[in-house]
């Protein structure tokens, strides 16, 4: 169980955590479909490279960016002692 | 009820378990696939297709039934991270993205990507800001969530009666999109196999609830995978020789770039605002597939992703899902395999909608190469496409394909036999079921908990609180069903509309709740009413041509209206108790006890100390 004085770091520390995941993520939803346009005129795998980088790019994108929160949240969740039990 | 996390072990014999289901819907394909090289009935390989999973997905719900509340409502608290993925994804999608969705990726190209960045971004949203504290809290419904985080019983009841509408919206289009796989597999009557579906649903969702519905659903979106997953890869390697449908057609997609601008087909500049999505039925291809914004505008796209996101993430029907994993670890890892699974389909679906339009391309460009391919003929027999047989040429503008059609012209068109049409058919129909079940679980919980017992927040006795539920998953499918058949409306758009009336009432409610400790309950009220109004109201003004803003996402307007009003309320007046604030400092920290358990709890021994 978390002590009482390790609350409030443990929630500022997940807070950045959360910033950090989230901001470059939202980012990205808006920015690649804009600029798919300009980028489809190169080519990757013999996709355009706007769609390719929408759609292949951007689940990659996601897959990555919910694996590295869950392991950063669980490392947090150890140092300030407020994981589960088992 | 039991409070250790040791009393909520993972069945180990899962794996063996849905591998025999796999091995057995693998089975039927292949026992199928040599029959109608063997030229039996045709009718009768179909009826197989159609009665023989939801036997099992029958079986599997009805052995698994219970009267014990956590499994019940939260199907024991025992489903690992991976199937929990599964099952979200798969409800999340259902057989309207995959169905409809192939037509929309087929029909837009590009701008069909709406649907993945959307669904994507919700699940990654749902992951970092909602799943793990709903799983620290552990309702079994969102209304129940709301009601007990701000110990408000109004809250309670004014969530529920918000929750039913998109939730029954829904259940409609996936009724309607099985109807219409069922259909095609056997020939008789929609109402009638809209009738079957219902029943089969109430029959798998009724005896164990949660419980029931997770295990009968993990075997469905493992049919839907195999299904989709293992045609797409057969057509692929086909086509292209790599058994990687999502990554292999790119040489084709640049012979699309190259061609179809040569066969007539150009992008047509809309404006920003516009939203023309395919809809229901036949049309013809108008826009070339790499291009973008030429059926949706640019900022029709960016706000169709913020509605079905911001309508995923708070789903009623999907988010009570990871509140059935074993640990708030889990929760988090579920949401990452909802995204690669629901990726993976996405993915599967858009390539499915570039080898068509390989196909399309080349009977357009046949009168060069010789004569109409003969693939056409017999999609055209089977209603998936419609053309002037005589005409020596076709241009785009003469072909015209059915949107929910695409999919399972793939195999036509590729030359496989009409067993890979009925795996797929299966599959759908396995996907429409997934989420018919997932929003008839949820709805019949919110009805039986929030509504009924809505006033009072001692539970009744354990049994009778179950089989209120149980009751309200009959009345929930009969509804569906009703509705269905009076008022058929095309699939896609209900999934749209009901994604951002949920998105517009419930998201800045939800988000608030956890991550801003000042939110009161009478600003969440006003959140959820001003949301869910101002939605339907735009909504309405859209269909009736009142506003410009096209229907699908008119309701995402709603949702700064939503935010702003529940936090300008909760600022007016403070009203935090001591209670409410402990439960907030809860809900952040992963370790402790499950707060609704424990509250549960609390309630009870008062309940014991007063009589």
């Amino acid at each position: 169980m978390i002590e009482r004085k390790e609350r409030k770091p443990y929630w500022r520390h997940t807070k950045w955590q959360v910033l950090a995941s989230l901001i470059p993520f939202l980012a990205i939803v808006i920015v690649l479909p804009l600029y798919a346009q300009q980028l489809n005129a190169n080519r990757f795998l013999g996709f355009p490279l706007g769609y390719f980088l929408a759609a292949h790019g951007f689940f990659a994108i996601a897959v990555v960016t919910v694996a590295s929160y869950v392991n950063r949240q669980n490392a947090i969740d150890h140092w300030h002692g407020a994981h589960e039990d088992t | 009820m039991t409070f250790g996390a040791r009393a909520r072990v993972v069945n180990p014999r899962l794996g063996t378990y849905f591998s025999i289901f796999a091995a057995l819907f693998t089975a039927l394909f292949l026992l199928v696939l040599i029959f109608e090289q063997l030229n039996l009935n045709e009718s009768l390989l179909r009826l197989a297709f159609f009665a023989g999973p939801i036997l099992i997905y029958a079986g599997i719900g009805l052995s698994v039934g219970s009267n014990d509340t956590l499994n019940y409502f939260a199907a024991g608290r025992r489903v690992p991270a991976a199937y929990t993925g599964l099952l979200l994804a798969a409800s999340a999608m259902g057989a309207t993205f995959l169905v409809a969705g192939t037509g929309v990726f087929f029909f837009a190209g590009f701008d069909a990507l709406v649907l993945l960045i959307g669904t994507l971004t919700g699940l990654v949203v749902m992951a970092i800001t909602l799943a793990p504290f709903y799983r620290k809290f552990g309702a079994f419904t969102v209304p129940s969530y709301l009601g007990r985080r701000f110990d408000s019983r109004p809250l309670r009841i004014v969530s529920a009666a918000v929750v039913a509408v998109p939730m029954l919206l829904v259940l409609s289009a996936e009724l309607r999109m099985g109807a219409e796989i069922g259909g095609r597999l056997v020939a008789i009557n929609p109402s009638f196999i809209v009738c079957v579906l219902a029943l089969s649903v109430a029959i798998i969702t009724g005896p164990g609830g949660k419980r029931s519905f997770t295990w009968a659903g993990v075997a469905q979106s493992i049919a839907l995978f195999l299904a989709l997953l293992g045609v797409a890869t057969v057509v692929s390697v086909i086509i292209t020789n790599l058994p990687i449908p999502q990554l292999a057609n790119g040489p084709i997609a640049r012979g699309l770039v190259r061609n179809e601008v040569n066969e007539g087909l150009q992008l047509i500049n809309v404006w920003p605002l516009a939203f023309d999505l395919p809809g229901d039925g036949f049309a013809a291809l108008t826009k070339p597939y790499m291009q973008p914004f030429g059926d949706v505008g640019v900022l029709s796209f960016g706000l169709a992703i913020l509605s079905i996101a911001a309508g995923i993430s708070t789903a009623p029907w999907l988010l009570p899902r990871v509140a059935a994993t074993p640990s708030v670890y889990e929760a988090r890892k579920a949401l990452g395999w909802a995204t690669v699974f629901s990726g993976l389909v996405l993915l599967t679906v858009s390539s499915v909608g570039i080898f068509m339009r390989d196909f399309v391309l080349d009977a357009v460009m046949s009168e060069r190469l010789g004569p109409l391919p003969k693939w056409l003929f017999e999609a055209a027999a089977a209603h998936l496409v419609s053309f002037d047989q005589n005409a020596a040429r076709l241009a785009f503008n003469g072909l015209h394909f059915d949107r929910d059609g695409v999919l399972f012209a793939l195999p036509i068109a590729t030359g496989l036999p009409q067993a890979f049409v009925y795996l797929l058919l299966a599959g759908a129909l396995a996907g429409a079921l997934v989420t018919a079940g997932a929003t008839t679980v949820s709805l019949s919980a919110v009805l039986g908990e929030d509504v009924v017992q809505g006033m009072s927040w001692e539970p009744v006795r354990p049994d009778v609180r179950v089989w209120i539920s149980r009751g309200f998953a009959g009345v929930v499918a009969v509804c569906g069903a009703a509705l269905t058949i009076i008022a058929p409306t095309d699939p896609l758009r209900l999934v749209f509309w009901a994604l951002s009336l949920t998105g517009a009432s419930l998201f800045p409610v939800m988000i608030l709740s956890v991550w801003w400790k000042r939110l009161t309950a009478t600003g969440a009220i006003a959140g959820v009413i001003s949301g869910f109004v101002t939605a339907a109201v735009a909504i309405l003004m859209s269909e009736i041509g009142a506003i410009s803003t096209p229907s699908p996402i008119a309701g995402t307007l709603a949702l700064p209206v939503s935010l702003a009003l529940a936090i300008g309320v909760s600022l007016l007046r403070q009203e935090m108790t001591r209670h409410t604030l402990e439960i907030v400092r809860d809900i952040r920290v992963p370790g402790g006890e499950i707060i609704y358990d424990r509250e549960m709890q609390r309630l009870q021994l008062r309940k014991h100390a007063r009589t």
